[in-house]
């Protein structure tokens, strides 16, 4: 069935009770593209992905994978995905090579098929030395390289990843991050629910943000951050800090906000040159030396943050922090924009 | 893929591999060793041992107890253990039906039940001088009451609950009151009216007594009305087992 969309979403909506889960949410992903899920705890995402994949039955609504429709053409749809949850369901009890050619008969892949597609994907994924060992045996990180290779058993066209790095060491978020790529390169479509902003921004060629079960925005990570172009910011920090230094930070001209992030203060304002002169005069008249000064864009936790309205705990908010992946976090680049320093 | 074969040939042999991971990743699990071999063996135990009856008249017992607790315990060990490392989850995202998920659940149990009840008749034959009287009351006993509890324990096992003792708990709330009115402790004949009715409404009586019909004994129901209450009973257990699990796939 051809179909300009590896995936369509239409009114998808589920109930629990009176609680609204996921509200009539609509969205495409085209082929071959990497398409992220962001949105809070609860928002949504782990809901609308087992919808998709046919653990969960919508309630309203439905979604056509490769243009089979979930819910009428349940078997054909799950012919065209592979699944990655977020838990890695391996079976620890049976070996690597014995997961694998399971998920295989699963899909009722001929025997030959099977262990030569086993045999590839062990390859691929660096374990086939390791195939006779039980599963259970295995690192976290490992078991995620199993996870994902039984996923792509049966050659789907679309993969669905939910949270595919989460709790993994940095070499193992690495490996996984580079064999995504690859997969999308191959010209697989990619589903991913994260709630970490920067793999996202990194690797999305679009993403949506879902919040309290709906679709607050989507668009490519790059066209989501010029929409707030009002959390443009100036990063400053001084080798000796004075106590009233936030209060007066934020008193500065053009200043909208002000925050203390570790030893730095970040400045939201629509003028950073303005921003950046005030600071300086109030460095020279209080004598403190400033010894990192940044102008940052807006990153996609910003937009994200302004869309979901989420806030960090301590600010009294719901949210209780922001998500995770950023700076300091050891996984990839900065997370804002730089423009200079 | 789909080319490859039949809708219905697929579903089979799906449902075949499911019942042989079961095997292979649950049978020597201590909670099926634990309700499925050392709990009927145990009470039948506690049950013979000082009773004058001869061991030989006791087998037919023993079988129906292996059958009865070994067939219902897979399903209560395998799904909660599956929903627990979500596990279960692969079988609800792969292309086949839920029918066929069970089915593999249950054959898993029909065949535990079969491996097990198969040694106490060898012992019998063996040792106390039992005898087939009659093969096809022996197959459909066995046939019959495996695919009947194994379908009972999957049906329990849609009770949400992430380990066995959670389905387990409630199963035998029901599994050890049936022993009471079943014609274990007590024959049947001797039963008051009302223990009659009930002994006639309870799946584990009519296992017994096709047992012990194909061994040579006396039935006091008959083995058509016995075939026929199994049969009944294995096709509400699957019936409700199937319902069930719809239904909390429509909840989850």
């Amino acid at each position: 069935m051809e179909t300009e969309h590896a995936i369509e979403v239409s009114n998808l909506t589920k109930r629990y009770g009176d609680l609204i889960a996921v509200d009539h949410i609509n969205f495409n992903v085209r082929k071959g593209e990497v398409f992220g899920f962001l949105g809070p705890n609860g928002a949504g995402k782990t809901t609308t992905i087992r919808m998709l994949t046919g653990i969960s039955t919508p309630a309203e609504g439905t979604a056509t994978i490769s243009g089979f429709d979930i819910r009428r053409q349940p078997i054909e749809a799950k012919e065209q995905m592979g699944i990655v949850p977020d838990i890695s369901n391996v079976y620890n009890e049976l070996s690597a090579w014995d997961n694998l050619t399971f998920t295989g008969k699963l899909y009722d892949m001929p025997k030959e098929f099977r262990e030569s597609r086993a045999e590839e994907l062990l390859k691929m994924f660096g374990l086939y030395e390791r195939r006779s060992e039980k599963v259970q045996g295995f690192s976290r990180g490992m078991k995620r390289r199993i996870c994902i290779a039984m996923a792509l058993m049966n050659r789907a066209s679309i993969i669905f990843l939910d949270e595919p790095t989460s709790g993994l060491d940095v070499q193992s978020v690495l490996i996984i991050r580079d064999l995504i790529r690859k997969l999308n390169q191959e010209g697989l479509t990619i589903f991913i629910t994260t709630h970490n902003i920067e793999e996202a921004s990194q690797m999305c060629d679009r993403v949506a943000i879902i919040n309290r079960g709906k679709i607050a925005a989507i668009d490519t990570p790059e066209k989501l951050k010029r929409t707030v172009e009002s959390l443009q910011s100036v990063e400053v920090a001084f080798e000796t800090t004075p106590q009233d230094a936030l209060k007066a930070l934020k008193g500065l001209p053009k200043v909208n906000e002000a925050v203390k992030e570790g030893d730095k203060f970040r400045l939201f304002t629509d003028d950073p040159a303005s921003v950046l002169a005030s600071t300086w005069d109030y460095a020279q008249s209080n004598k403190l030396k400033l010894i990192t000064v940044n102008t940052l864009g807006p990153s996609l936790e910003d937009v994200f943050v302004k869309l979901t309205g989420i806030r960090p705990a301590t600010e009294g908010g719901e949210g209780g922090g922001r998500m995770g992946g950023g700076r300091g976090q050891g996984q990839g680049q900065g997370m804002r924009q730089r423009r200079g320093s | 893929m789909s080319a490859h074969s039949s809708h219905l040939g697929r579903e089979v042999r799906v449902a075949w591999a499911i019942a042989v991971k079961d095997m292979l990743t649950y049978y020597t699990r201590p909670p099926s060793l634990m309700f499925g071999i050392l709990f009927p063996f145990s009470l039948f135990l506690s049950f013979s041992i000082g009773r004058s009856a001869p061991i030989a008249t006791q087998i037919p017992i023993l079988i129906a107890q292996t059958l009865f607790f070994a067939s219902s315990s897979i399903g209560p060990v395998v799904i909660p253990s599956e929903r627990a490392n979500q596990t279960f989850d692969r079988f609800l995202t792969s292309p086949v039906s839920l029918l066929s998920v069970l089915m593999g659940k249950t054959l898993a149990g029909v065949v535990f039940g079969i491996g097990i009840s198969i040694i106490p008749i060898l012992i019998g034959l063996a040792f106390f001088g039992s005898q087939i009287a009659n093969v096809g009351a022996l197959f459909a006993c066995m046939a019959l009451s495996s695919l009947g509890f194994s379908a009972m324990g999957i049906m329990f096992a849609s009770i949400p609950g992430q380990s066995p003792g959670q389905v387990m708990m409630p199963l035998n709330f029901v599994r050890i009151p049936l022993l009471f009115i079943s014609g274990v402790y007590t024959p049947v004949g001797e039963l008051p009216s009302w223990g009659q009715i009930g002994s006639m409404l309870s799946p584990l009586t009519h296992t017994i007594e096709l047992a012990r019909y194909a061994l040579g004994g006396e039935t006091f129901f008959g083995p058509a009305v016995n075939i026929s209450v199994l049969a009944f009973y294995t096709a509400l257990f699957l019936f409700m087992g199937i319902r069930f699990h719809i239904m909390n796939q429509r909840k989850e």
